[in-house]
């Protein structure tokens, strides 16, 4: 059954069926998973069909775990940078006192 | 090192300790001749420029030459409070939404310790919490009536599985 919630489609009362939970409480629940783009709809005549739709959660999941990596990376080179510039007091150098370097 | 990403909060967060001063971390974010040499200095990314005006409400582009493409990481600074904090959006030109990351920077006896917060468009974080959660309710449920046990507490990897 977990594939065919993945797969196809069923009604808010179908989905609602196994959970002794309404329909208007499962309503409530489809109508925030929507909004979030995790489940669409489709409407025939009287009848809404519900299609879950977990590339969403997949996608945001993967720009984390990108940004994760992109600013662990840039946390390494500027520690490699001020380590080789570190000088041999601890006070900070106004950037005036830095040498301009071209890009 | 430590890094963490959080689907139900919407934050991508890396945490390092540095053995310097928290001003001399801080200041690195902010002198556009530095920025260049730890933030894109890596990888075989070409700058092309870099530009920043380092204050509330001033803009910085920091445009890239990777291959064929051209990409312009544009933001504007919201939080700029030297030497702990320092708060700004962060885009890609030619992206819809624009992400707001924070560092933060904590001293520590030898140095300091920076955590930098990535937070998704709001559009995403203002949903996913409860998107998450709804979901692991209602797999958990239906879990447990297809095994014919009587409903227990979903379980949390219930949201992977979605």
């Amino acid at each position: 059954m977990l594939r065919r919630l993945a797969g196809g489609e069923q009604t808010v009362g179908e989905l609602a069926e196994p959970f002794r939970m309404s329909v208007q409480a499962a309503s409530k629940h489809v109508r925030v998973l929507e909004r979030a783009g995790l489940v669409r709809r489709s409407i025939r005549g009287r009848t809404h069909r519900l299609r879950l739709d977990a590339g969403r959660l997949a996608e945001a999941q993967r720009w984390l775990s990108y940004y994760e990596r992109f600013w662990s990376e840039r946390l390494d080179a500027l520690d490699a940078l001020l380590q080789s510039e570190a000088p041999e007091s601890s006070q900070a150098l106004p950037p005036s006192a830095r040498e301009e370097s071209d890009p | 090192m430590s890094t963490s990403a959080d689907p139900e909060s919407g934050v991508a967060r890396a945490v390092r300790r540095f053995a310097v001063p928290p001003a001399r971390v801080f200041d690195a974010w902010l002198d556009p001749a530095l920025v260049g040499r730890w933030m894109f200095a890596a990888g075989g990314d070409e700058i092309v420029h870099i530009r920043l005006d380092p204050r509330v409400g001033g803009a910085f582009s920091f445009k890239v030459r990777r291959g064929e493409q051209e990409v312009d990481h544009v933001g504007e600074y919201r939080e700029i409070e030297r030497p702990r904090r320092l708060a700004f959006t962060w885009g890609v030109v030619g992206d819809d939404a624009s992400d707001g990351v924070t560092v933060d920077i904590v001293p520590l006896e030898d140095g300091c310790e920076v955590t930098v917060s990535h937070r998704m468009h709001p559009s995403w974080t203002e949903f996913a919490p409860k998107a998450a959660e709804a979901w692991a309710t209602m797999l958990g449920a239906l879990d447990a009536a297809l095994a014919g046990r009587s409903s227990e507490t979903p379980a949390r990897t219930a949201e992977r599985g979605a």
